[in-house]
């Protein structure tokens, strides 16, 4: 009894998982399916568990409808003013209706790229057709048209995927420029443009350091000179004051210009026959002329000494 | 005839006696074959058992730090709503058919790097240094560049560091290969930075990473990429072509500098020299006023204190002092020579030898000079 319970619960189980795999269907999140009844078309399904009938009588095809991202090729446009640009686009991409989808391409990705790849290769040709090389190169940055082009090629590639005569289920998410080039040929042309550029450079930072340099220089020696004179004014100033002063003092002598005059003349004398001085002194200047003929005593030396300590002071 | 009679009975007596064991040994066979597939069932039972738990366990998993997890029952979300979303620690799904469990690295930085502005060269060639010498020209289909604004070449490859943006559905499930979809919007960035930047980005790129930062969470924003970006890094390097004119400007700004250097040395000098100069001057005056001030106030105070005695007689005074002077003098000079008057009165004759080199003793020049009253 025990063994048949077991036994039918085994048997539900397979016959449950058999017709699982008949009947039923899973969606992931992200993919839509297409169930077809006799190769047409029926109905879809979007993320979940569904019944369907076994083959031949429908089948089911699975589409991923997250976002893909394509590359154009890295092809050549050219602009309205006749110039050649290598130009390579990405996109974001998705299907958006299943069941033009299914009809326009069937079940193959690859076929979707390449529709894709076609029209996006023809907006962008078409759109950069219309600009102007400086509207993508641009010296000025506020007069680059570079996102404008974008969204224009964007615009003109969803309008053409509306207006083809099949409608593809295609949806573009976004678009951008990858990568932007300049034919082989061009390329040393901007590099010989560059080595000249580079060199005006060179000689532009060594005239520019020079001149710097001896601007400096001499600014230095203006300064030092003025800081000199200002010093020789002040110096001067300082000398004057002190002459003032001086002549104020010397005021002083007004008193009595003859005292005045003396002892300058003493303190002038003195000065002129400080150190080693060898005198001659014959008896007429004024304390030797004591030595003439009355007096003779031996060395004249002593004798000049003993007059000159004793005798002057108390004359 | 017994004997073969009993010969006869005996037989089927033995047969019979034959036969029994044998029978017996048939029985327990069978009764040993069961017990051996009894026994096995159970094993093959236990197995089955065990299966199954292994089956339904395989259906716990574990969700890291900074990581979440979705569970896709069927292919479907179990809800669309975010609060769906499991965080780190253990889970149970239902094994494969049922469940699916898709874990999102919320924490973990990724990063991309993209080559698309890059001269054609691999990792490898790069470590051993043989990369492709650089050719006349940059052929499109191997060497990628930037164009500059000012219509210049650079090459440039950056490097982007993001981190799936909470809570991480969009990225996860919403794109084939999300990780193309940044790479795309981080080649575009850069070059739309480089058409607003100049030829000079191969010197500083700072202005440069910030234009394409900008513009990549701008396009994160439009395209909703479901990304932070963390870090924008970029190697900028003018064409290898122009290597050397690009070096020689380097050498010419290093220059420039150590010229300027140099003049600003020099202002430094001319400058604390001329300051130097300048206090010595004023020192000297002022040293120079002070010494006059004091030299005339030294007189000043000495005639003041003369000037009593000088008015009482002025005469005597002078004599006075002169003779104290010529005491003075006297004393100081080493030589004093007194010359008599001659007896007859006529004046003396002296001549004194000076000798006015006297380094050279051998030749002595020797001058006379006259000393008349």
């Amino acid at each position: 009894m025990k063994r048949n319970w077991l036994n039918i619960v085994v048997g539900v189980l397979l016959l449950a998982v058999f017709f699982g795999v008949l009947f039923v269907f899973q969606v992931r999140k992200g993919e839509v399916a297409v169930v077809t009844t006799f190769g047409k078309a029926t109905r879809f399904e979007g993320p979940g568990a569904h019944l369907k009938l076994p083959w031949p009588f429908q089948q089911v095809y699975k589409f991923d409808q997250r976002i893909h991202s394509l590359e154009s090729k890295f092809e050549q446009v050219q602009t309205a003013d006749g110039y050649n640009l290598l130009v390579m686009t990405y996109i974001g991409w998705n299907i958006s209706d299943p069941r033009s989808f299914y009809i326009t391409i069937g079940n193959s990705m690859t076929k979707a790229e390449e529709t894709l790849e076609s029209l996006l290769r023809n907006a962008y040709s078409g759109v950069i057709g219309r600009h102007m090389l400086a509207d993508i190169i641009a010296p000025d940055p506020k007069m680059s048209k570079f996102t404008q082009i974008e969204e224009e090629i964007l615009a003109k590639l969803k309008s053409d995927l509306l207006s083809s005569t099949n409608n593809y289920g295609l949806d573009v998410k976004f678009l951008g420029i990858k990568k932007l080039g300049l034919p082989e040929s061009v390329t040393e042309a901007v590099f010989e443009r560059m080595r000249s550029e580079r060199q005006l450079l060179v000689s532009k930072i060594q005239s520019e350091g020079e001149r710097m340099a001896s601007e400096i220089r001499s600014a230095a020696d203006t300064e030092s000179s003025k800081i000199l004179t200002e010093a020789e004014a002040q110096a001067m100033r300082i000398r004057a004051s002190g002459e003032l002063e001086a002549a104020k003092t010397y005021a002083e002598f007004k008193q009595e210009p003859e005292l005045a005059n003396f002892l300058l003349s003493l303190n002038a004398l003195e000065s002129f026959l400080k150190g080693k001085t060898v005198l001659f002194l014959d008896t007429q200047t004024a304390p030797l002329n004591l030595l003439k003929s009355p007096l003779r005593l031996g060395s004249e030396t002593t004798v000049t000494n003993f007059i000159l300590r004793d005798n002057i002071p108390g004359k | 005839m017994t004997n073969i009679e009993k010969n006869n009975s005996l037989s089927p007596g033995r047969r019979i006696a034959d036969q029994q064991p044998k029978e017996r040994v048939e029985e327990a066979s069978v009764q040993a074959l069961s017990e051996a597939l009894r026994s096995s069932f159970v094993i093959i039972k236990v197995i089955m058992v065990i299966l199954v738990l292994l089956f339904l366990g395989s259906g716990f998993f574990t969700v890291r730090t900074m990581e979440k997890a979705i569970i896709l029952r069927f292919g479907k979300p179990v809800t669309e709503d975010e609060s769906a979303l499991l965080g780190p620690g253990a889970h149970f799904a239902f094994p494969k058919p049922i469940d699916e469990v898709v874990k999102i690295p919320l924490g973990e930085v990724q990063s991309v790097v993209t080559q698309e502005g890059w001269y054609y060269t691999t990792p490898a060639m790069e470590v051993a240094g043989n990369e492709p010498p650089p050719g006349k020209t940059l052929n499109p289909e191997r060497d990628g560049y930037l164009i500059t604004s000012d219509g210049g070449i650079v090459h440039i490859r950056g490097t982007l560091r993001y981190r799936i943006a909470e809570p991480g559905l969009r990225y996860t499930l919403d794109f084939d290969s999300a990780s193309n979809h940044v790479k795309n919007a981080f080649d575009n960035a850069l070059v739309y930075a480089a058409l607003r930047s100049t030829i000079d980005i191969t010197k500083d790129t700072t202005a440069f990473r910030e234009i394409a930062t900008a513009r990549l969470n701008e396009l994160v924003e439009k395209q909703k990429l479901g990304i932070v970006v963390e870090q924008v890094a970029v190697q900028v390097i003018p064409p290898r072509q122009l290597r050397a004119d690009f070096d020689r400007v380097l050498e010419a700004d290093v220059k420039r500098s150590t010229t300027i250097n140099d003049a600003r040395r020099y202002e430094n000098e001319t400058i604390s020299k001329a300051k130097a100069e300048a206090t010595a001057k004023i020192n000297a005056a002022e040293a120079e006023r002070k010494a006059l001030v004091e030299l005339v106030s030294a007189d000043v105070r000495l005639f003041k204190s003369l000037l009593p005695e000088f008015k009482k007689n002025p005469q005597l005074f002078k004599e006075l002092r002169y003779a104290e002077i010529l005491n003075r003098i006297f004393t100081n000079s080493i030589e004093r020579v007194v010359l008599q008057e001659r007896e007859d009165g006529k004046p003396r004759e002296l001549r004194i030898l000076i000798n006015r080199e006297p380094e050279q003793p051998p030749t002595p020049e020797q001058k006379t000079a006259e000393h008349k009253h």
